[in-house]
């Protein structure tokens, strides 16, 4: 009796400690995905029956296509100029072998330190001809005022370039760290056998970290899917009306703060929440990288 | 033995290949330093414009360093904007972010402690449920959130901000995977047998063990939220509210520094005050990156490379 007594006071003691997370993620994570189902039906002025048709009218409503326009634009050079440069530099920085090479590396999380509104205000900087430290580079391809490079049609590319710079370094990184975790043998048995250092590589190398990349690629997809900041800032505070509704998440925030259609807002963020929660799972299960968390306690089995 | 023997070969093959590879190299070696000056050059133009005056910053070499001085009038200059509210900013910011890497780092060490060190039910629930959580991008359920938060009473509180972001299920995980792979279960049951409660295995065993975690939950809370432009301009609307990033958003907005829709205003509010500020939201993550880029790549890669 003393011993189930003693179990039962271990258990709340156990959850007393989980708690504190626990009500986090149930109010703050599980709750509010709840909310924005029930929020769908509610009504407003363009929807004014209420119902599920708030999706149909948000897909109906002329900004979204313009949106899914700018954002897939946008995702098509991000998501795999990211991967293909991220990698290539990791590749590159693993053959590497200087001492300087520690020098490289700090240089290269640097811009990691410029999102959201310093970004903004770099790429202001870097794209007028009068003050960037790249005048050079702007002259020779004869771009005298910023107003030509500051235009809508060409914010997918300015967006997809400062998002890449905000997220490179970082998962260069990473990525390099991911490369540190091959064996030196299987590096050394391949150039023995004659390979190239390119061969090495790409043969070698790039499938041995074939599943950080997925990782790495389901975070950056994710990521920019919902691209907001950058766009909002620019729109509002610099160059005035260049990029109004120009991403989904803009669009979405429009609805709910401008039109006050939360029903609509909320259909919208159910909807771009559907990726993302795909491209979670697929990480989750179709790769090893969280095999720890897919079967907890094995370890921990024989504890009493 | 065959093993052993490949060493002795492997070298007169290699130098053959490092031969043939040689311009190889040394292209690979100059593209990794030209992306490396060209990571570091809008940083060091940020840094070094509020030491100018603002036509030096349009006339002078963009990386030309002005004075000393120059930092301290541009702070001055900064007091001028809505009665020296930029002091209130970095106030804020320093408190938010505090609140937010203290209970995040917490909570998600202690929800880490007990999935690793007890039986309780729905371990697997949890930990899929955390990890989606950490998958999803948080910008995904800002407008539900905002609903949640209107019905508590919180817009404008800057106790949603803080919240919201203080659910850290990546810190969550991280704990997970840390005490698992370095804490022996029997090292629990040992202190349990000598009539340590759970409370006090946390505190007099775990909790001494895992320095290194608590740093690297508190380095990846800190990186994630000084800069965060989006919870706060979705939850705190009145500037005084306001982070830096946010207040930086706000001068952009305000003065005719960066924008030019805005008319020429008395508040001496130009490029290099402009500048320092940027320098204030951008300079601390800069510094806690560059010391702790080893964190990054560890916390990136937990729970996948066992070291």
């Amino acid at each position: 009796m003393a011993r189930v007594k003693k179990y039962k006071q271990r258990k709340t003691l156990m959850i007393v400690m989980l708690a504190p997370y626990l009500l986090l993620l149930l109010f703050l994570g599980v709750v509010p995905l709840i909310m924005a189902f029930f929020e769908i039906p509610a009504k407003s002025l363009t929807n004014p029956n209420g119902g599920f048709d708030a999706f149909w009218i948000v897909l109906h409503d002329f900004r979204f296509a313009t949106a899914a326009k700018h954002v897939g634009g946008f995702m098509l050079i991000f998501v795999p100029l990211m991967i293909v440069f991220v990698i290539g530099m990791a590749l590159m920085l693993d053959v590497n072998n200087s001492k300087w090479k520690k020098y490289l590396r700090l240089a290269y999380i640097i811009p990691a330190s410029v999102s959201g509104a310093v970004a903004v205000l770099m790429w202001y900087v870097i794209l007028e001809p009068t003050l960037s430290p790249f005048k050079m580079v702007l002259r020779f391809f004869g771009i005298k005022e910023a107003t030509q490079i500051w235009q809508t049609q060409n914010l997918v590319y300015i967006l997809a370039i400062m998002a890449f710079f905000a997220m490179a370094g970082n998962w260069i990184l990473i990525q390099y760290g991911s490369l540190q975790s091959i064996s030196t043998e299987i590096v050394e048995a391949a150039r023995v056998d004659g390979c190239t250092g390119l061969q090495l590589a790409l043969r070698i190398k790039l499938p041995l970290i074939k599943k950080y990349v997925i990782y790495m690629g389901v975070l950056v997809f994710a990521g920019g899917l919902q691209i907001f900041v950058e766009p909002q800032l620019l729109t509002t505070s610099v160059y005035n009306g260049i990029a109004n509704a120009w991403s989904f998440d803009q669009l979405s925030y429009s609805l709910a703060f401008t039109t006050g259609d939360f029903g609509g807002a909320s259909a919208l963020s159910i909807m771009l929440l559907v990726p993302s929660l795909i491209g979670a799972l697929l990480v989750i299960f179709k790769t090893d990288m969280f095999d720890e968390a897919k079967t907890p306690g094995k370890k921990l089995q024989g504890e009493g | 033995m065959a093993l052993l023997e490949k060493p002795e070969v492997a070298p007169v093959k290699n130098r053959k290949i490092r031969a043939q590879s040689r311009w190889g190299l040394a292209l690979v070696n100059g593209w990794l330093i030209f992306f490396a000056i060209i990571s570091v050059i809008p940083m060091l133009w940020l840094i070094l414009a509020p030491s100018k005056t603002d036509p030096q910053v349009t006339h002078r070499n963009p990386l030309s360093f002005g004075s000393f001085h120059g930092y301290v009038k541009a702070w001055k200059n900064l007091q001028f904007f809505d009665g020296g509210v930029i002091g209130q900013w970095v106030i804020n910011s320093v408190m938010y972010t505090a609140a937010i890497v203290v209970i995040g780092t917490i909570t998600a060490s202690l929800a880490g402690f007990v999935i690793s060190a007890s039986k309780i039910r729905f371990k697997r629930t949890f930990l899929i449920s955390t990890l989606i959580m950490m998958l999803v991008p948080p910008v995904a359920l800002v407008i539900p959130l905002f609903v949640e938060m209107d019905k508590v009473s919180l817009i404008d509180n800057p106790w949603s901000v803080i919240l919201i972001s203080s659910l850290y299920p990546f810190g969550a995980f991280l704990s997970y995977i840390y005490y698992t792979t370095t804490i022996p279960p029997e090292l629990y049951e040992s202190a349990r047998l000598d009539g340590c409660n759970d409370i006090k295995l946390y505190t007099k065993i775990a909790l001494p063990l895992s320095w290194p975690l608590i740093s690297l939950l508190a380095f990846f809370a800190f990186i994630g939220n000084w800069a965060n432009y989006f919870m706060p301009y979705i939850f705190l609307p009145s500037s005084q509210n306001y982070t830096l990033p946010l207040g930086l958003g706000f001068l952009f907005y305000s003065t005719p520094a960066i924008n030019p829709g805005v008319g020429a205003t008395s508040v001496p509010i130009l490029k290099p005050e402009i500048a320092l500020a940027g320098v204030l939201v951008a300079v601390p993550i800069m510094i806690v990156f560059m010391v702790s880029q080893k964190r990054l790549v560890r916390g990136m890669l937990a729970g996948s490379i066992k070291s």
